[in-house]
């Protein structure tokens, strides 16, 4: 029987509704967007922060923000970069991507991701409330106690860290099960686990990091908000508490974080640089199995935060190898990519080839000074200085932010049809390299002169004046960089969206379908045969030579087994709801709620559970 | 030599598996890892807490009472039973014995919740008395809340069940609901030994 496909059903059960109903859509696109903008625009807030606290101190004595207001404003910075930018948008370009890479029709479970993405929204939200009415949290992103406890900082501030944290990292822990379960169960027919594009491993690693670091950093803050607001004495030392508790549970999530950051923006490097070359990525399995190590490892680290705290030195000392053990799979990764590179015949130097490039550079040398401050005697110089904020911006920013723009360089024609102009993405880069070298390379300078992290101004005659006056300089012309970026992204729009379904001749199954995608991504799923399955092997017409075809007239998807991805069913997808937003706007009564009064505590959850049973209430039994 | 591509049919394949190779069945394996690192965190803290303490229980609390936890352990572990007999009632179409199992599970819970009522309001110390006041009620109080949850959850699942929504080919939710329930019992196991043992033995 030749197999037809109804295109007009497809869409019918896959359109996505529009105008007030767009609260009630949930495919893994539309959602994983919805992530990527919010998340631009979080990461564009805590660059304006960054950037006015820059120039405060770009000379010494200047009171352009008051000590009160910077405390807020470096706390946010902190607090957006990770917990409203870097995170959420890896995960938003997981949702996005992996489904499309897996070749399957959406996420496992849609509607998680809408009710994700809400809590995202609500708990950022919140949060620049708060900086609006000048009560933000003002105690650094990692708010140590005593600092933060009910003694010392009696205001509301720290009631929106607590309150909000909490409730925002719902969101990166059902976008991690999520992705776990689409990784494990809707992969195409044959995608056994070693021919999976290595950024889906990565996105593997990331999640099953999230599923054991944030809980604790959840305790913490819920233990935190039961000292400030009922009496507990969890970090009270004179009833009995402990104020390291909040280091171990804050750090057990917080030294993970950085990787969890990290690992994603590896897995995309992984992509790019084999298109870019014209080439496999060498050593594929020992590039996956880095990812893994690194995921392992990096709960073993979490306590060369506290080197200058009451910790053993065996402690320490164990630590500290961990720390220098995780150059390792590192430089096995980099070894890859340079070796991808070098190998390559005829490379293709485009913006995300020279992003990547600059990644490869800047994240060799934030891991150089990683080595050395985990090396304890060296850190307790340097702790709380800036060469430590000059060390992780060069992670962060050299480790993550240049592989993400890198990405959205290579992904934007599959986002949105249109490719990104090429002269203004070369520009946006150097200005971008330059710049951050230029603001952050100083900084280990300005740290071994002694200059301390979060102070809002200094004296003359410190040395520190002229480096810090470079530092600003670089600043600006990073984020100038990063205008650029934007005005090249605006101005596509300007333009057709005729981008072609793979416009850099790219092998993985995400370029296999039109951009953007249509709604239901695949028509028909690909039986995958190795890992390129669009750099077909040879006597093979395109990506596979058998397709599955699932049923056209409701949301279907094909769910194969975890290692081998042999086909085992057909799984039926949830399709558009209200739930996801009544159930987040619930849990946000719950937890933001409590900021005001206790009473929200028991009232939202009472509403959750009515939201829950809603959402799970099987159609065909009725009301 | 190049040749056409197959397409197939996937009508061959069975509509949404009920067992283990359910994504919600793993969707659930991931709440419940999520919920044992929070758990496990918790009692970690207990431990942290002890660790730094000069006495334990802190400042003159008696060594926590034996008999009507343990007693209540026993009801808890128990109800594990009834999930388990529903559970496989189901999956041979038995709608009555999911319907009963699930009934006597209520109940045994409940019966947990209101003997944990009785103890913790004759308890001589509350969470804002020290340190191990408050994680001795946290941790309680967490689990408490689990337990109402679980119970909220239940009826909602018994409801269907009593309307004849589950079948033999379509029980995944009685599947995952009994997952969960098995590891809100399984997970008192560490909680008892460290509020109510641990200070005895160590």
């Amino acid at each position: 029987m030749k197999e037809t496909v109804n295109y007009q059903e497809l869409m019918r059960v896959w359109r996505n509704p529009t105008g007030l109903a767009s609260l009630t859509l949930v495919n893994h696109k539309a959602v994983g967007l919805r992530y990527i903008v919010t998340a631009f625009v979080f990461f564009g807030f805590g660059g304006l922060l960054a950037l006015t606290m820059l120039l405060q101190l770009s000379r010494p004595g200047l009171s352009i923000l008051s000590p009160y207001t910077y405390n807020q404003f470096f706390t946010m910075h902190g607090t957006t970069q990770m917990f409203l930018f870097a995170v959420p948008v890896m995960e938003g370009l997981g949702i996005y991507l992996v489904p499309l890479m897996i070749g399957a029709r959406d996420a496992a479970f849609p509607r998680l991701n809408a009710f994700g993405y809400w809590v995202y929204l609500i708990a950022g939200v919140t949060l620049y409330a708060s900086l609006l009415l000048g009560r933000a949290p003002d105690a650094g992103w990692f708010n140590y106690v005593p600092l933060s406890g009910p003694e010392y900082s009696p205001n509301v501030n720290i009631d929106f860290y607590t309150a909000a944290i909490s409730f925002l990292e719902i969101a990166a822990l059902v976008a991690a099960v999520e992705l776990i379960v689409t990784i494990f169960k809707l992969r195409a027919p044959g995608m056994s686990i070693n021919r999976m594009p290595l950024f889906v491993w990565a996105i593997l690693v990331m999640s099953f990091m999230i599923v054991f670091a944030f809980p604790p950093l959840v305790l913490g803050s819920i233990m935190l908000q039961l000292d400030r607001m009922v009496g507990t004495h969890f970090f009270n030392v004179a009833a009995g508490g402990n104020p390291l508790l909040w280091q171990h549970l804050f750090w057990w999530f917080g030294h993970p974080e950085v990787y969890i950051i990290a690992i994603p923006a590896f897995g995309m490097i992984s992509m790019v640089i084999p298109v870019f070359a014209r080439r496999h990525i060498i050593g594929y399995l020992p590039v996956a199995l880095s990812l893994l190590t690194i995921g392992l490892v990096s709960f073993g680290l979490w306590v060369h935060h506290m080197f200058t705290t009451s910790v053993s030195f065996l402690g320490m000392s164990l630590f500290a190898a961990a720390s220098m053990a995780i150059a390792i799979p590192s430089g096995v990764q980099v070894f890859a990519w340079v070796g991808t590179i070098y190998e390559s015949r005829r490379l293709l130097w485009r913006t995300p080839l020279l992003f990547s490039s600059g990644f490869v550079v800047l994240f060799v040398l934030g891991g150089i000074t990683g080595v050395m401050v985990a090396s304890v005697p060296f850190d307790w110089q340097v702790q709380d200085s800036h060469f430590v904020t000059a060390h992780f911006h060069y992670v962060l920013i050299g480790g993550a932010v240049f592989p993400l723009f890198a990405g959205l360089y290579y992904w934007y024609p599959k986002l949105t049809g249109r490719l990104l102009d090429e002269r203004l993405g070369r520009l946006s880069f150097w200005l971008m390299f330059v710049g951050f070298n230029v603001a952050f390379f100083t900084m280990h300078y300005t740290g071994f002169m002694g200059m301390p992290r979060r102070v809002s101004t200094y004296m003359f005659g410190r040395g520190w004046d002229t480096p810090m006056l470079i530092t600003a300089v670089g600043a600006f012309v990073l984020a100038a960089g990063i205008a650029v970026t934007l005005v090249a992204a605006i101005s596509a729009h300007t333009r057709p969206a005729d981008a072609p379904a793979d416009p850099w001749g790219g092998g993985t199954l995400e370029w296999a379908t039109a951009s953007p995608p249509p709604p239901y991504n695949f028509e028909m799923i690909p039986a995958v045969n190795h890992r390129t399955p669009l750099w077909p092997a040879t006597g093979q017409v395109g990506p596979a030579d058998t397709y599955y075809h699932p049923r056209d007239d409701q949301r279907e998807t094909i769910g194969t087994s975890i290692l081998d991805a042999e086909p085992q069913q057909r799984v039926l997808l949830a399709g558009n709801s209200v739930w996801p937003v009544l159930l987040a706007l619930a849990v946000a009564i719950t937890f933001i709620g409590s900021i005001v009064t206790l009473v929200a505590v028991p009232i939202g959850a009472f509403l959750s559970f009515i939201a829950i049973a809603g959402w799970n209430w099987p159609r065909e039994v009725g009301a | 030599m190049a040749t056409e591509p197959r397409v197939v049919s996937a009508e061959s394949l069975p509509l949404n598996l009920n067992d283990n190779r359910a994504p919600l069945w793993w969707g659930m394996w991931g709440l419940i890892a999520i919920e044992a690192t929070l758990f496990a965190a918790l009692l970690v803290s207990y431990y942290y807490l002890r660790h730094s303490a000069p006495e334990w229980p802190l400042g003159g609390i008696e060594e926590p009472e034996l008999l009507l936890p343990t007693v209540n352990t026993a009801i808890i572990l128990v109800s594990s039973v009834p999930v388990a007999w529903a559970d496989r009632g189901i999956r041979r179409g038995l709608r009555t014995r999911l319907a009963a199992g699930w009934s006597v599970a209520v109940i045994l819970g409940l019966a947990f919740l209101a003997i944990k009522y009785v103890e913790m309001s004759s308890l001589a110390y509350r969470w804002d008395t020290n340190a191990y006041g408050s994680i001795v009620w946290t941790i309680i109080g967490f689990h408490t809340a689990h337990v109402m949850a679980l119970m909220l959850k239940t009826v909602v699942v018994l409801t269907l069940a009593l309307r004849g929504y589950f079948t033999e080919s379509r029980n995944v939710g009685v599947q995952i609901n009994g997952l969960y329930w098995h590891f809100v019992v399984a997970v008192w196991i560490p909680i008892y030994l460290t509020i109510y043992i641990s200070p005895r033995l160590l």
